[in-house]
C-alpha cells in the first residue's frame, strides 16, 4: 500500500535518492557525491525539467547521509524506498555500505547504481543493482599487466589493509594475476596492515629487504599518503603503484612531493582531458574550488544513466512500482553509453563493460593520463 | 547546509499535533476506565496481567510500524539497542566496572548465527548445499540465537578470568583489547570472508521475533538484578571487600554476572545480523562502543527503566534529527554533556522496575502514585 499511496501522490516529480557517506570515515567521496549529483540537477532545472516520453517531470533530489556505516546505509535505504518513493537510488560508494544497501534495493525491486563499489558482491545475483565503475577481478589483473609491460619486472612486493575489504580484495587479485605470469613465489613481499594504523615501518623494511623491484599498495588516500612518505624515509626508490582509491583530491595534498611520479589505476584522468571530460571538470572546479575526483566524475556518469535509463522507458505510468521495473528493463539494456569515465555497455548483469586508465603524478602533482587498459 | 531549516519547527508542530495531542487527550479521557481495567487485570495471576499489557504493546508497535518498513527496521534496531544496552548496564551499572567488549560479545554472537543459518539453510559457496530443509529455519532461529549467547560468553570468560583477580581498571583495558581480538580474528578467517562480511541470512528476524527476545532480554536481566545475586553484585560494587565479609563470593558473582552480560549481547548481536542480513567486522568497532555506552549513562545506571529510556531515546533522536545532516552530530553529544552536568548517573538511574506497580491501578490519577 505504501508504494502506490507514494507514487500515486508524487506522480509528477521524479525523486532520486542519493545515499551518500557525508559524514564518517570518508566524507570527501560524500562531498563529491553530493556536489556531482547537484550540478546533474542544475542541468535538469535549466532544461525545464526531465523529459521523459511526451512529458516534462520536475525532479528532486532526496540526499541522505549513511555516516559510512552498515546499518544506517541500509536504513537509508530503506527510508528512501519505502518512505520518500524514490524511483531510483544512487549510491552508496564504498563496498561496506553499498553490498548490504544492495540488498535492500533488490528485495523492493528498485533500481539501485553504486558508482564506486568495486566489490563483486555488490551486483552478485541482484538484478537491480548497478555500478559505473569496473570490478577488482578486472583491475587486478590490468596493473599487474602494466607493470610487467612498462617495467618488466618480476617481484612484486604487496602493502594493504587486511581490515579493509576493498585492499584485500585487490591485493589477493593482484597476487593471483602477478603470479600467474611470473610464477609462485614471485610476489615476495605480502604485508598487511589494520584500518588506522600509521606506522609501516616494519612491513615497509621486510619489503625493502624483500629484495621486491616494485611495490603495489591499493589504499585509500588517507594511507596513500603515509606509506609512500615512509617508504621513501626508508630509502625505498623503486616505483610505487596504487589502485583507483588513490584518486582522490587529497592524495597529492596529504602525500606532497613524495607522491610524484607514481602511477596508479583509475576510471579517468583529470589532466589533459578533452570534450565532455574536460567540460565536466572545469565547470565543477569553478563551482567548489577543486580538481574532481573519480567519485565526483563517476557519480556524474552514474546520475546520467539514470537519466538516460529513465528517458528509454518511454513515459512514465505514475505506478512507481511498474515504473521501477522499466528502469530495470531499460538500464540493463544501456549500450556504448558515452560517459566521462569512458564508454559502458551494460550487457546482461550490472556491471559495465569499459576500459581502465593509467595515471601518472606529474612533477606539478597533477593526475596526468598515462595509458588506457581495455580488457 | 540545511537542506529547508524551516521545516523543523513544522516537523515539531507536526509532531505535537497528530502523535502528541490526540495521544495526551485520549490518555487523559480514559484514566479512570483503564484505571478500572488494570484493577479487575490485576486480581488474575501476573502472567496473564504480563501478558494481555504485552500483547497490547506489541499491537500498538505494530500498527505503528505496520505504516513503512523504515519503521519497521528502525523499531527492530531500538529493540536490538534495547537488549545490548541493558546487558552493558549489568556490567558498567550494576556490577559498577567499565567494560568496553560489549561490540565483541556481539560481533561473536552475529558471526555464530550467521554462520549456523547461513551453513544450514542457505546453499551459499562457503558453506555448501542447503543441509537442513528451510522450512525447519525458523524453529532452529533461537538456537542459532542461544548458541551465539553462548560463545559470547565462552569469550567473555577470558576477559573475566584474568581480570576479575583484581579490582580497578584492568577489565576496561583487557575488554578493549578483547574487542581488537575478536575484530582481528574474524578479519583474517577466511571461511566467514574477512572484512569482506558475511552475507544472505534468511530474513527470520521479523518484528514479532525480536521484540519476543526483547521482552525475554528485559525479564530475564530484570530478574537476575533482583535476584540475591543481583543484590550481592550491588554489594560488590559499593564495597568488595565488606561484601567478601558479608560471605558473598565476589569472584563468582562477578564472573556470572559477566557472563550473563555477554550471553544477552551475543543474542542481540545474532538478531542485528538477521536484521541486516549482512555483517562484516568493521560494523563492531569503537563508534558502536560509543554508542552504546552513550546510550548506557543517557538513560541511567543500575536501572532497567533507564536502559530502555537511554536505547529507545538514543535510536530515535538519531533518526528524526536526520533531516539536520552534520549538526546532529553537535546536538547529540550535547545532550548527553547536559545530561552529565544535571543528572551526573543518567536520566533515570538507581530504579528498581517492580512490574507487579507499575501494572497497578494507580491511586491518584491526576499525579504520579
Amino acid at each position: 500500500m505504501a508504494f502506490s499511496l507514494s507514487g500515486w501522490a508524487h506522480a509528477e516529480t521524479i525523486k532520486i535518492g542519493i545515499n551518500a557517506e557525508l559524514t564518517g570515515d570518508i566524507p570527501k567521496v560524500g562531498e563529491g557525491t553530493k556536489f556531482a549529483a547537484q550540478m546533474w540537477l542544475e542541468d535538469v532545472k535549466a532544461a525545464g525539467g526531465l523529459a521523459v516520453g511526451k512529458k516534462k517531470y520536475a525532479v528532486e533530489l532526496v540526499l541522505e547521509d549513511n555516516e559510512s556505516k552498515a546499518e544506517s546505509a541500509v536504513k537509508v535505504a530503506t527510508k528512501m524506498i519505502t518512505e520518500d518513493g524514490v524511483l531510483v537510488m544512487v549510491g552508496p560508494q564504498a563496498s561496506k555500505q553499498a553490498i548490504p544497501a544492495g540488498g535492500i534495493a533488490n528485495n523492493y525491486k528498485t533500481v539501485m547504481i553504486s558508482p564506486w563499489s568495486t566489490n563483486p558482491d555488490t551486483t552478485k545475483d541482484r538484478p537491480y543493482v548497478f555500478r559505473a565503475c569496473f570490478l577488482d577481478p578486472f583491475q587486478g589483473p590490468v596493473v599487474a599487466n602494466f607493470i610487467s609491460t612498462e617495467f618488466k619486472f618480476t617481484k612484486a612486493a604487496v602493502l594493504y589493509d587486511v581490515a579493509s575489504d576493498y585492499p584485500k580484495g585487490l591485493a589477493e587479485f593482484f597476487k593471483k594475476a602477478w603470479e600467474g605470469k611470473h610464477g609462485k613465489g614471485s610476489v615476495v613481499a605480502y604485508e598487511s596492515f589494520t584500518t588506522k594504523d600509521t606506522d609501516f615501518s616494519s612491513q615497509l623494511t621486510k619489503i625493502i629487504n624483500s629484495g621486491a623491484q616494485v611495490l603495489f599498495t591499493p589504499q585509500y588516500y588517507n594511507e596513500v599518503a603515509l606509506i609512500v612518505q615512509q617508504a621513501h624515509q626508508l630509502g625505498w626508490k623503486k616505483p610505487i603503484v596504487g589502485s583507483d582509491s588513490w584518486g582522490s583530491a587529497e592524495t597529492v595534498k596529504l602525500c606532497g612531493k613524495d607522491c610524484y611520479g607514481t602511477f596508479f589505476s583509475t576510471h579517468y584522468a583529470a589532466a589533459g582531458a578533452t570534450g565532455a571530460t574536460k567540460a565536466f571538470i572545469d565547470r565543477y572546479k569553478a563551482k567548489y574550488g577543486y580538481v574532481p575526483d573519480d567519485v565526483a566524475a563517476l557519480t556524474w556518469d552514474s546520475m546520467l544513466l539514470v537519466q538516460q535509463a529513465i528517458q528509454n522507458t518511454g513515459g512514465l505510468t505514475g505506478d512507481l512500482k511498474k515504473d521501477r521495473e522499466n528502469v530495470r528493463t531499460a538500464m540493463s539494456q544501456i549500450k556504448k553509453f558515452k560517459g566521462i569515465t569512458g564508454e559502458m555497455t551494460f550487457s546482461g548483469g550490472g556491471d559495465p563493460v569499459k576500459c581502465a586508465v593509467i595515471v601518472k603524478i606529474s612533477d606539478a602533482g597533477e593526475f596526468t593520463f598515462y595509458k588506457s587498459v581495455c580488457p | 547546509m540545511l537542506k529547508k531549516p524551516v521545516l523543523i519547527p513544522n516537523a515539531i508542530l507536526y509532531v505535537v499535533l497528530v502523535y502528541g495531542l490526540p495521544m495526551g487527550v485520549t490518555t487523559r479521557s480514559s484514566i479512570s476506565l483503564t484505571n478500572r481495567l488494570a484493577g479487575r487485570l490485576i486480581r488474575f495471576p501476573i502472567a496473564i496481567t504480563v501478558a494481555v499489557h504485552l500483547a497490547l504493546l506489541y499491537t500498538t508497535l505494530h500498527l505503528w510500524a505496520g505504516i513503512s518498513d523504515y519503521r519497521t527496521l528502525v523499531l527492530k534496531l531500538t529493540l536490538i539497542a534495547v537488549m545490548l544496552t541493558l546487558s552493558l548496564n549489568v556490567i558498567n551499572g550494576y556490577m559498577g566496572e567499565f567494560s568496553c567488549s560489549h561490540p565483541g560479545f556481539m560481533a561473536l554472537g552475529a558471526y555464530c548465527a550467521s554462520v549456523f543459518t547461513v551453513g544450514l539453510f542457505v546453499d551459499d559457496q562457503f558453506f555448501g548445499a542447503v543441509f537442513l530443509p528451510p522450512a525447519l529455519g525458523p524453529f532452529l532461529f533461537p538456537v542459532a540465537l542461544i548458541l551465539g549467547g553462548f560463545l559470547a560468553s565462552f569469550g567473555a570468560l577470558f576477559v573475566a578470568i584474568p581480570s576479575f583477580r583484581t579490582r580497578g581498571d584492568y577489565l576496561a583495558i583487557i575488554s578493549l583489547a578483547f574487542l581488537f581480538i575478536v575484530k582481528s580474528l574474524i578479519e583474517n578467517l577466511e571461511f566467514v570472508r574477512g572484512p569482506r562480511g558475511l552475507s544472505g541470512q534468511p530474513d527470520w528476524a521479523d518484528l514479532p521475533t525480536v521484540f519476543l527476545w526483547t521482552v525475554l532480554c528485559v525479564w530475564s536481566i530484570n530478574n537476575f538484578v533482583r535476584s540475591t545475586l543481583g543484590k550481592a553484585l550491588n554489594a560488590v560494587r559499593d564495597n568488595e571487600m565488606a561484601a567478601s565479609a558479608m560471605t558473598v563470593d565476589t569472584r563468582r558473582t562477578k564472573i556470572v554476572a559477566f557472563l550473563f552480560a555477554a550471553f544477552w549481547a551475543g543474542v542481540a548481536g545474532g538478531l542485528f545480523a538477521h536484521v541486516l542480513r549482512y555483517v562484516n567486522p568493521s560494523t563492531f568497532s569503537i563508534q558502536n562502543l560509543a554508542e552504546v555506552l552513550a546510550m548506557v549513562y543517557f538513560g541511567g545506571l543500575n536501572s532497567v527503566y533507564g536502559s530502555i529510556v537511554g536505547a529507545v531515546s538514543i535510536s530515535l533522536l538519531g533518526e528524526a534529527l536526520r533531516p539536520l545532516e552534520i549538526f546532529k552530530w553537535i546536538i547529540i553529544p550535547l545532550l548527553l554533556i547536559l545530561v552529565m552536568i544535571f543528572r551526573p548517573t543518567g536520566l533515570i538511574a538507581f530504579k528498581d522496575l517492580d512490574v507487579t506497580s507499575l501494572l497497578r491501578p494507580k491511586q491518584n490519577p491526576d499525579g504520579e502514585v
